[in-house]
């Protein structure tokens, strides 16, 4: 690809552009969605992002003691990172800029907003922040290995470390999802859990600490936090979708290659769409775990259930190659 | 990890009224916990004191929110028996329907509060929304929702018409499906099942030695329910069951509750049903006699009681009132030690505190003052400009 | 459900206490001297089974305090014993440790009454804001709000 189609890539679309848009219209259709399962109205189309505006209207309050550029660069640097992560995401074809090795870098890019959110809480010296921040990290240590787990499985399968390589694999075989379900399950729970959505929304829960580690967080820091979340959310739908469910590319070639790409995107917002729709399910039908029966559910049954899909695969390319 | 404070309220997201915890947590365990309930002083029981019996009645409505029903039911329930006056049976099952809708209102919303507090905030929507269907059928019958003003000493001021009465009665098999189907989204629910079992955990013994009522004495087995006990308004002739659970702990609770919802439920059809005719209020006179006595009451939260001493005049002497949630608050410090931090909120929510009646006794602090020496007309042309400047009016 | 109690049980077991009587179909009230208040809710708690104390209601009567320990238990009937408290040395016994749910009680007459109840552990302010005065009893008959006394809270300069 030559430089003005790369930047053009990176910026517009599927690039940043594109990709703060697809992050309100998720947080709006999650909102929607569960809206109407709860039997409320639910907000407008334009309200995500004007919620966005809003906040970052707002003062921007530094709480006593906090060096202002510490509570500055850690929303910063989580957006920074799911931003980056979603390149490596195929949307309409495999991503331009894949290596070999590129799906642990977007898992380890992924981790960094419960990264960011500990190091503001503690950082915020508030009660409430700090105990979230303890949360926050302690349910990464939980939910993390069983989520690693979960993706490198297909990796292993596909005997490739880049996602898009493992798209190009499903496309000659059967989704990783159909091959794969313990791993499927255990991805998507993985995922909830890492956007600390309901029942995993344990750092934040409003009810007992507040906001956890956002209680400080107030105009442009809120508002840039708040849309990291939503982007990681489109970038582990994204990353599910490609990895279990065959992502943007179709099993067969279609001519002539704009129309390839068209189907293709197509496909990435069919899925992903689909992906959005079991997690916001999900987050309507429970209610939120304590964190130490989080712990008991994350080791013994996520873990458990993760470890013995990568040995099925382990056995399944041994004996048995696709 | 060292032991923290975590200040939980006055101004606390899972609160709905002003409460003070100093939770003094090591890591997610309670160590101990001081608890501080009184910001709400308005003090009413100083100010019953300079009311007659016609004034005080909408003043005891405002003592809370939820059970304002209850609050001036057991009050004239009390005045009416030192008076010596029977109150006509019509007025005694209108009291009976609305105290019944008041219960049912109330432990909706606090299955929707006990959902929220677990984050289940499905459910939370759900309940409310059939709250609204109660709250319609207490409007229609009172003209209110929240303070009903149907009480006064000697009977009710409005009598319901036959289609009132149609109209709620027509709203009752949808509400009873519904609370049939939280019963068994409850029962099978398993964060909801992980968050409420064995949580907040009172045993038999123990609520018994906390002097804990209402429901959270029924969930541990407790068979006390002064509508059975001592029999008021038509509850003697209204056939219904006290519901008890042994599981004692918030999931007991919340199935007592929502098993409660369902014996109301039949109690506002069967009242409703075989509603008698005849006046809805007597005269009374002006002034009681001097004389003494305990007011009881189940309401939604438990056990109300009013202590009420007249002295041949049209004021009460002395009106003390012993609040549910009072009775409860001490079972709740002694549950509420080895639990988890996660769970303050649902353990407290599962007594149904109801703070502004707890703590309503003190006096006036100074903007009270300031309030009283408004004048009617003041007060009239502060709203006028209020309105005038803040929305254009 | 067990039956209630009858006047004459009331009063076999609690006659040398004082004066029984039947006030209401499921009320007995007994008035005491105020030292034996404790022997006398320990007597109903044990021989009685009134295990549930339904309210500690506080009056002020002018002359004196009266405590009115109102105890109920699987008999349901409710057994009210009176006890005057002097106006000039307002102290009760705590009753805290034979009835835990009275500490809470005795903390809000405390409050609001002036009346100290001796043994209680842990008698600090429940109802009133904590830099209310410390010698102004609000529910007391004689009590009335002064205009120059500051009852806590914000001060109107630093408003």
């Amino acid at each position: 690809m030559d430089v003005p189609l790369l930047v053009l890539y990176v910026v517009v679309f599927p690039g940043l552009l594109f990709l703060v848009g697809y992050a309100f219209l998720f947080q709006f259709l999650d909102r929607k969605i569960a809206a109407r399962m709860q039997s409320r109205v639910g907000p407008p189309l334009i309200q995500p992002f004007a919620d966005f505006v809003k906040m970052l209207a707002k003062e921007t309050i530094t709480p006593a003691d906090v060096k202002r550029a510490d509570f500055d660069w850690a929303p910063l640097l989580a957006f920074a990172a799911v931003a980056t992560a979603f390149l490596y995401v195929p949307v309409v074809g495999p991503s331009p800029v894949a290596f070999q090795g590129d799906l642990i870098l977007i898992l380890y890019l992924l981790t960094l907003p419960s990264i960011a959110l500990f190091v503001l809480g503690w950082l915020s010296r508030n009660v409430f922040a700090t105990i979230g921040g303890v949360r926050a990290v302690t349910q990464l240590f939980i939910y993390e290995v069983p989520f690693f787990l979960a993706l490198l499985a297909p990796a292993i399968m596909a005997g490739t470390w880049s996602v898009s390589e493992i798209v190009t694999w499903q496309a000659s075989h059967p989704w990783f999802a159909v091959l794969q379900p313990i791993g499927f399950i255990v991805a998507l729970i993985g995922l909830q859990a890492k956007l600390e959505r309901t029942p995993f929304d344990i750092p934040e829960a409003e009810t007992e600490i507040v906001a956890g580690p956002w209680t400080e967080l107030t105009g442009r820091r809120l508002a840039l936090m708040r849309l990291t979340m939503d982007v990681a959310l489109v970038t582990g739908s994204g990353l599910v979708a490609a990895l279990f469910l065959g992502g943007p590319l179709l099993p067969w070639a279609l001519e002539p290659a704009w129309l390839a790409s068209l189907a293709g995107f197509g496909l990435f917002l069919a899925k992903t769409l689909a992906i959005l729709f079991v997690l916001t399910s999900l987050r309507i039908a429970m209610g939120r775990l304590r964190i130490d029966q989080l712990n008991d559910i994350g080791w013994k049954y996520l873990a458990s259930a993760a470890i013995l899909q990568v040995f099925v695969v382990l056995a399944m390319n041994a004996w048995w190659a696709p | 990890m060292p032991e923290v404070v975590v200040p939980i309220g006055p101004h606390h997201p899972a609160l709905k009224e002003p409460v003070n915890f100093k939770v003094i947590a090591e890591g997610e365990l309670i160590v101990r916990l001081e608890i501080d309930i009184a910001y709400n002083h308005r003090g009413i029981e100083k100010a019953a004191e300079s009311r007659d019996f016609v004034k005080v009645v909408p003043l005891l409505e405002r003592v809370c929110g939820i059970c304002s029903h209850s609050h001036t039911t057991v009050f004239v329930k009390g005045i009416e028996e030192v008076m010596k006056v029977g109150v006509p049976k019509r007025a005694q099952y209108i009291r009976t329907v609305i105290a019944e809708l008041e219960r049912m209102h109330s432990h909706l919303l606090w299955l929707g509060v006990a959902a929220h507090e677990i984050g289940f905030n499905t459910l939370f929507m759900w309940t409310w929304r059939d709250r609204e269907a109660v709250q319609d059928s207490l409007e229609e019958l009172t003209g209110n929702r929240v303070n009903y003003g149907i009480n006064e000493v000697g009977g009710v001021r409005r009598d319901p018409t036959d289609r009132d009465v149609a109209r709620v009665l027509r709203r009752l098999p949808v509400l009873e499906e519904r609370i049939a189907k939280y019963r068994r989204m409850i029962a099978h629910e398993p964060t909801t099942l992980a968050r409420f079992r064995g949580i907040g955990r009172l045993t038999r013994e123990e609520a018994l030695r906390y002097g804990t009522v209402g429901p959270t004495a029924r969930a541990s087995g407790i068979e006390y329910d002064i509508r059975r006990d001592d029999p008021y308004l038509a509850y003697d002739e209204v056939p219904f069951e006290v519901v008890t659970d042994t599981h004692g702990d918030v999931y007991g609770r919340t199935l007592v509750r929502i098993g409660e919802l369902l014996q109301s439920v039949g109690i506002v059809r069967h009242a409703l049903e075989n509603l008698p005719g005849g006046p809805i209020k007597v005269a009374t006179p002006r002034a009681a006699p001097r004389a003494e006595i305990l007011s009881r009451y189940e309401a939604p939260r438990g056990e109300l009681v009013h202590f009420i001493r007249t002295n041949n005049t049209d004021k009460v002497e002395r009106l003390d009132i012993r609040t549910p949630t009072l009775a409860n608050w001490t079972s709740v410090a002694v549950s509420l030690v080895g639990q988890h931090l996660a769970d303050i909120p649902v353990v407290v929510a599962a007594i149904d505190p109801c703070l502004s009646c707890t703590s309503r006794v003190t006096i006036v602090d100074r903007e009270d003052r300031e309030t009283k020496t408004m004048t009617w007309e003041e007060l009239r042309a502060h709203g006028m400009r209020f309105y005038r400047e803040k929305r254009g009016v | 459900m067990t039956n209630g109690l009858t006047a004459q049980e009331v009063a076999a077991t609690m006659n040398e206490f004082g004066l029984v009587d039947q006030v209401r179909s499921n009320r007995i009230r007994i008035v005491t001297p105020l030292p034996r208040v404790r022997e006398a809710l320990e007597r109903a708690r044990r021989v009685l089974a009134c295990d549930h104390l339904v309210q500690i209601a506080a009056v002020d009567n002018r002359k004196s305090f009266e405590l009115i320990y109102h105890l109920t238990g699987p008999h349901r009937t409710v057994l009210s014993i009176a006890a005057e408290v002097p106006r000039d040395r307002p102290e009760a016994p705590t009753v805290s440790d034979l009835l835990p749910p009275a500490g809470i009680y005795e903390r809000q007459i405390h409050d609001l009454f002036g009346i100290a109840f001796v043994g209680h552990p842990d008698l600090r302010r429940i109802i009133l804001n904590e830099d209310w005065p410390g010698d102004e009893f609000p529910l007391r008959k004689d009590w009335k709000p002064r205009p120059n006394v500051f009852y806590g809270g914000v001060p109107e300069e630093a408003k």
